[in-house]
């Protein structure tokens, strides 16, 4: 348990974070997101309950955060970033007893291209709003990017969250087979 | 599938629906509260990122110094560090008598704003400042420079305020150009790379025929931006099917942005 409520401290710290980091110049200004990864994290190492109790968490915050109200309509309704983390989580979380054998690498790779989900998503609900439908190469690379950003952010922010993980006595990780 | 995770997901779908039944107020209200509880960390976390700029900078001089003159290294490490603390000051100083001088020649009445945070969102243009509902601050005032036009405000919680830049899609201004009779609306590109985003004016005559370097103010249509406020330059012109469109450069550096004004009303 301590190790989730440390987990709801990291994902407030990393949204915050976040504001303050800037845009990679040389990947098209790609944004940097911290936070997707340490949710797909939570989603492999929580019981379902509390995959879903992050995922809503996270959720809230982000559309907190980004959910725009300009003149007086919402472009993403509040709620959607809830059902993004919601159903990615649930999927990374399906995939647990591949992360409990040690293979990390797919979880990474996934948590990469889920973080581009996101973002294509906010994309598309945009677009549907704001009209004419455009996907330019920036585009592609501002979707791929965080994405790219988020991949290669995963292995360490995993390491670090194992890491915690162990040190706050939370009995799962890889090569414990105890959850298989 | 268990009965608690049942239990979970019918708990977490109903949350789920309570806030996508959010109507745009309380969306704003959600917002706007949620701005307010993070408000410490925001303006903590500026002067934490301001610390670290200005480690970095110093650092550089310090590498420069070692390539420049090695037995000399120590001392002018000394004298480089003394001197980058005294250029901050400096800069601070002539930032804020900038501002002040600004703020009394103004027509407009204007409160002072610092940027405390920059949107981290891919498909958003905004920063947040450290002034809000406690300031006199309201949602769609205009926010500006002495050299020209930021924004507006859209979310404004007690102490923290979002605004929405000119280089945002969604920020549409009114606007006219110097030296002609042409009239349109100015709004941002959707997808900007590079640190200096353009905008559009759109809804140009076919023969306006606009040159690069000419000034585009607001032209006080739609009663957000009050008129004569300065937005950017013409960079480029042309003729699409049905009307003219101008690139413009924005007059106010929207990626280096320390201070702004709210406009609350006219003097």
């Amino acid at each position: 348990m301590i190790f989730f409520f440390l987990l709801l401290v990291l994902v407030l710290v990393a949204q915050v974070a976040e504001l303050f980091i800037p845009s990679v110049p040389w990947l098209y200004d790609a944004h940097v997101y911290i936070v997707p990864v340490i949710v797909f994290y939570g989603a492999m190492a929580l019981p379902f309950p509390l995959m879903l109790a992050l995922a809503l968490y996270a959720g809230v915050l982000l559309d907190a955060l980004t959910v725009q109200v300009i003149g007086g309509k919402v472009e993403i309704s509040a709620g959607s970033s809830i059902l993004l983390y919601g159903v990615l989580a649930g999927i990374m979380h399906g995939l647990r007893p591949l992360f409990a054998r040690g293979h990390w690498e797919v979880h990474c790779i996934l948590s990469g291209i889920f973080t581009s989900l996101i973002v294509l998503a906010q994309y598309l609900m945009i677009t549907f709003r704001r009209g004419s439908f455009v996907f330019t190469r920036e585009i592609w690379w501002q979707i791929a990017g965080p994405g790219i950003v988020a991949m290669l952010m995963a292995p360490i922010l995993f390491w670090l969250l194992q890491w915690m993980g162990r040190i706050t006595a939370y009995p799962y990780g890889p090569e414990r087979r105890q959850f298989e | 599938m268990s009965r608690t995770n049942i239990i979970a997901l019918l708990i977490f779908g109903a949350i789920l629906g309570y806030f996508l039944s959010f109507g745009p107020s309380t969306t704003q209200k959600f917002k706007a509260s949620v701005y307010q509880m993070l408000s410490p960390f925001f303006t903590s976390g500026s002067g934490i990122k301001r610390q670290i700029t200005s480690v970095r900078t110093g650092l550089k001089s310090l590498d420069q110094l070692e390539h420049e003159n090695a037995t000399l290294q120590v001392e002018n490490r000394e004298l480089r560090a003394t001197n980058q603390g005294l250029r901050d000051v400096e800069h601070e100083v002539n930032r804020l008598r900038h501002a002040l001088n600004y703020r009394e020649r103004s027509v407009f009445k204007l409160i002072a704003a610092e940027i405390v945070a920059r949107d981290s969102s891919t498909w958003w243009r905004t920063v947040s400042i450290n002034r809000g509902k406690r300031d006199g601050i309201e949602t769609d005032m205009p926010v500006v420079t002495d050299i020209g036009l930021v924004g507006k405000t859209t979310t404004v919680s007690d102490g923290i305020s979002v605004v929405l830049l000119i280089s945002d899609e969604n920020c549409r201004v009114a606007a006219s150009v110097e030296g002609s009779r042409e009239q349109g609306i100015v709004s941002g590109e959707r997808v900007t790379t590079g640190l200096t985003p353009l905008l559009d004016l759109n809804f140009l005559s076919k023969q306006a025929d606009l040159k690069p370097g000419q000034k585009v103010y607001t032209s006080g249509v739609g009663g957000v931006f009050p008129s004569g406020l300065l937005i950017g330059a013409v960079k480029s012109y042309r003729v699409r099917e049905l009307d003219g469109q101008a690139q413009l450069t924005p007059t106010v550096d929207l990626s280096h942005l320390e201070d702004v004004f709210v406009v609350t009303g006219r003097r």
